[in-house]
């Protein structure tokens, strides 16, 4: 059984509210007085170029970077250990153990997130993946391909389904067929009334605009750190140039 | 504090440990040294007893002064900084416990570690001093290993905090085995030549042994053994007529849980301030 998040939110309450963050890394400004909220069920595309801020932003709901300003995920501050029972994350590059198999790691993070594993039955509802999307329990993380290993430590982001998740480029490194996986498993976490923050680069954002636009509601694109568009995800339009450092255009709502 | 994840994390890092080289070429070599050692002394062990201090005695505390602090400072300087560099370390602290917790965790289970590689090595003398040891010489060898434990926990938790505030884990490790060469060679040696000409007297180096955690673990273990005080020297018939061997261990082991808590502070403000 899968431990239950005893907050939830009410029907209008914001799942996710980030209000006036700021970050710098010495003079130079990282964020710069970005504001979001998600509602519960929100699906939404943090786009940008790379150094937009994307995954500092990340970083900051995740609870793991000093900030200016306010987060809050379900009325909690992520950087108490209540609120970080709220999220599962995946960072943009994590290398797991050789020495660990799979199932060791599953078990592991399921301990510190409080999530039985027992049972098979257990298993399959803490870990809401499609069936082959994990490989095999017993192999070894060592004996893993990049894009298995990328697998594993989504499947930790997802243990328990926490009511807000936070995906660095999840499909960095997934075949076509486990990025399909990818988004139909995000599909049945918004069914399911769950939200996520996804950071993608402009590039791969435009290679699977379709595959995105079916999976995400929102897409808000970062430019120097400031938030320049928030909107569908139809609504992003790339530019002749996209690719190049906030090149990419949109129409704010 | 949140014991279950602390134990869970200690339970990971205990595994990760003893599936590592360091741990397992360590425990090995620790094993069959400890095994020479006792073999080689086993005479004296047989004539002297285990309080005899003889040169059995003599290699099984050395030998427990250098190879489990060693082991134990580089597998604690090895593990904050390896998991930040791999970046397993944000994926361990977005789960929902304290970072006093998790460092907890970690020296838990590196502890874990360093004490089962002491457990073989001293686990395959008393097997090979039952043949020969009285009732006196197991309770001496008992308290030579509870010694041994707690300067593991040191050694662990200083390298937990050298891994907290290093830039890197090369760092990491180059501190901490310097750090180790300071403790276990350099201190004595640099007391041994300025002792005299600074008039650092009993008391100074009473003082200077309190600071160096491996130094007053080899004390500990000489006093343990149950060695009379006096085995130390001038500095052993100082204590005796001073402070007194019980005060001089409960000393001893002040200094080392100090070491431990500082440490331990210091380690979790590390990876509290720093950004993982």
């Amino acid at each position: 059984m899968t431990r239950k998040h005893s907050q939830e939110p009410s029907e209008d309450a914001a799942l996710l509210e980030i209000h006036g963050v700021s970050k710098a890394f010495g003079e130079q400004a990282v964020l710069d007085d970005v504001s979001i909220q998600l509602q519960r069920g929100d699906i939404a595309l943090l786009v940008g170029a790379n150094g937009s801020g994307k995954s500092t932003l990340l970083r900051c709901v995740a609870g793991l970077t000093a900030f200016e300003g306010t987060v809050r995920v379900l009325g909690e501050d992520p950087r108490s250990a209540a609120g970080r029972g709220l999220i599962g994350y995946l960072p943009q590059l994590v290398a797991l153990p050789d020495s660990v198999t799979v199932s060791e790691v599953i078990t592991f993070f399921a301990r510190l997130r409080g999530v039985s594993l027992r049972r098979p039955a257990e298993f399959a509802a803490a870990v809401p993946l499609p069936d082959g999307f994990l490989p095999a329990l017993e192999r070894p993380i060592g004996a893993l391909s990049g894009g298995m290993r990328r697998r594993v430590a989504l499947a930790v982001a997802l243990l328990g389904s926490p009511p807000l998740v936070l995906l660095d480029e999840p499909a960095a490194s997934l075949d076509e067929e486990h990025s399909a996986s990818l988004w139909e498993t995000l599909q049945a976490l918004r069914a399911a009334g769950g939200t996520a923050l996804i950071a993608m680069p402009l590039l791969v954002t435009s290679l699977l605009r379709h595959d995105l636009a079916s999976v995400a509601d929102r897409a808000v694109l970062l430019d120097q750190g400031r938030v320049v568009h928030d909107g569908p995800v139809e609504s992003l339009r790339p530019s002749p140039t996209m690719g190049t450092h906030g090149s990419m255009s949109g129409s704010s709502q | 504090m949140n014991l279950a994840a602390v134990f869970a994390v200690a339970g990971w890092e205990l595994r990760l440990a003893v599936r590592g080289r360091l741990v397992m070429g360590t425990a090995i070599t620790f094993t069959v040294v400890c095994v020479l050692a006792t073999l080689l002394g086993l005479r004296t062990l047989s004539d002297l007893g285990l309080a005899g201090i003889g040169p059995g005695t003599g290699a099984l505390i050395n030998l427990a002064i250098l190879f489990p602090p060693l082991m134990g400072i580089m597998l604690g300087a090895n593990s904050l900084s390896s998991a930040r560099e791999r970046s397993l370390l944000p994926l361990m602290l977005v789960q929902p416990l304290s970072r006093l917790d998790h460092v907890c965790g970690v020296v838990l289970g590196l502890v874990g570690a360093v004490w089962l590689t002491i457990g073989f090595g001293f686990g395959a003398s008393a097997l090979l001093l039952a043949s020969v040891a009285g009732t006196a010489d197991i309770a001496g060898l008992l308290a030579i290993v509870g010694s041994a434990l707690g300067v593991g926990v040191v050694s662990v938790t200083i390298g937990v905090a050298i891994s907290a505030l290093a830039g890197s884990r090369l760092q990491a490790l180059g501190l901490s085995m310097g750090l180790w060469f300071l403790f276990a060679f350099a201190i004595d040696l640099v007391l041994a030549g300025v002792a005299a000409a600074v008039h650092l007297g009993p008391f100074g180096l009473f003082i200077g042994v309190l600071l160096n955690p491996l130094e007053a673990g080899r004390i500990l273990m000489v006093l343990a053994s149950g060695a009379d005080a006096l085995t130390l020297g001038p500095f052993g018939a100082y204590l005796n007529n001073t402070v007194g061997t019980t005060a001089a261990t409960l000393a001893v082991w002040a200094s080392l849980a100090t070491w431990t808590a500082l440490s331990l502070l210091v380690a979790w403000m590390g990876i509290t301030r720093r950004e993982p």
